[in-house]
């Protein structure tokens, strides 16, 4: 097994060599992290006046949200780069070298993983840029990079997915618009409390809002374990499962 | 150079989702060392073929072995992974690596160290001429440079065997002379290999031994040399100085009075006259006709050529268009009465 180990991290290496070879792949994400977190902060900065926000920095609020968004959209980024290679026929010299071709797949999910940190580490350093305070400390700020990463490799196994499945890149990149309902249906910009109707039930069902909580609560509250707990336990559990289905998938494919 | 075949192939089949019929049934075996071609023209099932002998493709049914492993054995295909090179058709290249990188990554693929697989990428680079362009990436790279980096890719683990699918397709002439000189260079080492084409100049000059595939089914094989003999004879072509009917009838029965003609006949253009060897029957047939004061306007020996080969057992040109190419194709065309006069 070392083998896949060392195989697995050239693969790494080279993904990320290509990720980072294209400019515009790493500034679009960190500027539009950037842009979201400065228009909707000072856009919604009164609304904190409503209550029941925990806070009274509504930019403090907004962290956890602008985090989540991020490492969901560049799920499709995994695919996209997955698909491309397969397009130019370079997955095909990956799959005849004497290597095993999970470390193709894991691979393209450990980039995902270190892009979501990246990502992830951005939204964190201009947080604290404009005065944020984190209030579970440093190792909260570890701790929530850490639910990042988890979170952005759920989103990534996603995108694998879709790019495995349609072998298209128009349908990939469109198929991140699928992601939207997922990460606006949660509390990004309004407490549960101040939310009714529909959208609260919707809020309630989604998955990505619990994720996103956890990491709220260490930026507003400190160690909240119980909200930490559900939201490691959530991302964590669709972690498993969408693993598990892209590893089928993925056997399937390259039988 | 030892007896085995180092590639086994019998009864193949592939067929495709949907009932798509890729191979029905092909056998061949390559001997060890040996250059052999898959001629045939686009979706004949060449790609097909090499893609299932070196693990890419599972096959439908029948038995395979690749350098000296059996396909069905499971822990074959990562042990003829590493026996085998291959230069794809749809070169996969990484474009947004240099040179240099895209070949380092194979020597880590093929499990070189680090420190070995830049040792082997320069030397690659070196190999196929293109150190001055290592450190750009590949997808500025020109057609020819593209393959010749991809060939240079195959061939970091030092394999056994060569698969080449179309090496040569798309390129210019030069940069296609350039890719035939390794390949020579490479079977001169003793490097096993098998490369399908569609271009008949190529089957002929580098393959020691070729299959004709089409529709998924060889339909011929031998040397180049012999698959052009089977045709049968050589031609040559006389129009003479002042082309009367009257004339042409007489040298036509001068001509075929000879012992050394099997055949002739008289098309608009003059005689047409069927010899085993061309090249030495020319002299004769014009000291013939030369002697009797029939003068000659033009002559010219024409040979089976491979496309000739191909037609014959196709029945149409390689490259899918209606088969007008040289003179020969048609002369043959018209003795199997394919156009009447």
């Amino acid at each position: 097994m070392g083998g896949i180990l060392s195989e697995t991290f050239s693969i790494y290496r080279r993904n990320m060599r290509t990720w980072l070879g294209v400019p515009a792949n790493v500034i679009a994400p960190l500027f539009i992290s950037g842009l979201l977190f400065i228009l909707f902060g000072s856009m919604f900065e009164r609304t904190i006046s409503l209550g029941g926000f925990g806070t009274e920095d509504y930019r403090a609020f907004l962290v956890a949200w602008i985090i989540v968004q991020v490492v969901v959209f560049s799920g499709t980024d995994s695919g996209f780069a997955l698909l491309m290679d397969i397009m130019s026929g370079y997955f095909d010299k990956l799959l005849l070298a004497p290597i095993n071709r999970f470390s193709i797949l894991f691979g393209t999910l450990m980039v995902s993983g270190t892009r979501a940190l990246l990502q992830a580490l951005v939204v964190v350093g201009l947080a604290l840029a404009v005065g944020v305070d984190f209030a579970a400390g440093i190792l909260g700020v570890l701790a929530m990079l850490a639910l990042a990463v988890l979170f952005g490799l759920v989103w990534s196994c996603l995108g694998i997915m879709i790019a495995l499945k349609t072998r298209n890149a128009q349908a990939t990149q469109t198929a991140g618009l699928l992601f939207f309902p997922f990460i606006f249906l949660t509390t990004a910009f309004m407490p549960e409390d101040q939310l009714s109707g529909w959208f609260a039930v919707a809020v309630k069902i989604n998955p990505v809002t619990y994720v996103m909580e956890a990491m709220r609560v260490m930026t507003l509250d400190g160690w909240e374990w119980g909200t930490i707990f559900t939201g490691v336990w959530v991302a964590g559990g669709m972690l498993a499962v969408l693993l598990a289905a892209t590893t089928w998938m993925y056997r399937r494919q390259t039988a | 150079m030892s007896q085995d075949n180092i590639i086994q192939v019998q009864d193949l089949v592939k067929v495709y989702p949907g009932e798509v019929k890729a191979l029905s049934g092909i056998n061949f075996s390559v001997g060890c060392g040996e250059f052999f071609g898959f001629l045939g023209p686009n979706g004949a099932g060449k790609s097909t073929t090499i893609k299932i002998l070196s693990t890419l493709l599972k096959k439908t049914s029948g038995g395979v072995s690749v350098a000296g492993f059996d396909l069905d054995q499971s822990s074959s295909s990562m042990r003829i992974r590493s026996a085998i090179g291959f230069a794809m058709q749809e070169v996969g290249l990484d474009d947004l690596s240099s040179g240099m990188d895209f070949l380092v990554m194979q020597g880590l693929l093929y499990k070189l160290g680090r420190r070995e697989a830049k040792t082997r990428a320069e030397e690659l680079l070196e190999l196929v001429g293109l150190t001055d362009v290592a450190k750009r990436k590949v997808g500025t790279y020109s057609g020819g440079m593209r393959r010749r980096i991809d060939l240079a890719g195959a061939l970091v683990h030092h394999p056994e065997i060569l698969f080449l699918d179309e090496p040569t397709t798309g390129l210019d002439p030069q940069s296609r002379l350039a890719i035939w000189d390794h390949l020579k260079e490479l079977h001169g080492q003793g490097t096993t290999i098998l490369l399908t084409t569609q271009i008949m100049e190529e089957a002929d000059q580098l393959c020691e031994r070729l299959a004709i595939i089409d529709n998924g089914q060889i339909v011929a094989e031998g040397t180049p040399k012999s698959l052009k003999n089977d045709m049968g004879d050589d031609f040559v072509r006389i129009s003479l100085g002042s082309a009367t009917d009257e004339l042409n009838a007489k040298a036509l029965a001068l001509v075929s009075d000879q012992s050394y003609v099997s055949g002739s006949s008289v098309d608009e253009d003059g005689l047409v006259i069927n010899v085993q060897d061309g090249d030495a029957s020319a002299p004769r047939l014009l000291k013939l006709l030369i002697e009797n004061d029939i003068e000659i306007a033009r002559l010219a020996v024409s040979r089976p050529t491979l496309d000739d080969v191909f037609l014959q057992h196709t029945g149409r040109n390689i490259r899918g268009d209606s088969a007008d190419g040289d003179a020969y194709n048609q002369i043959v065309r018209q003795s199997m009465g394919v156009r009447r006069r």
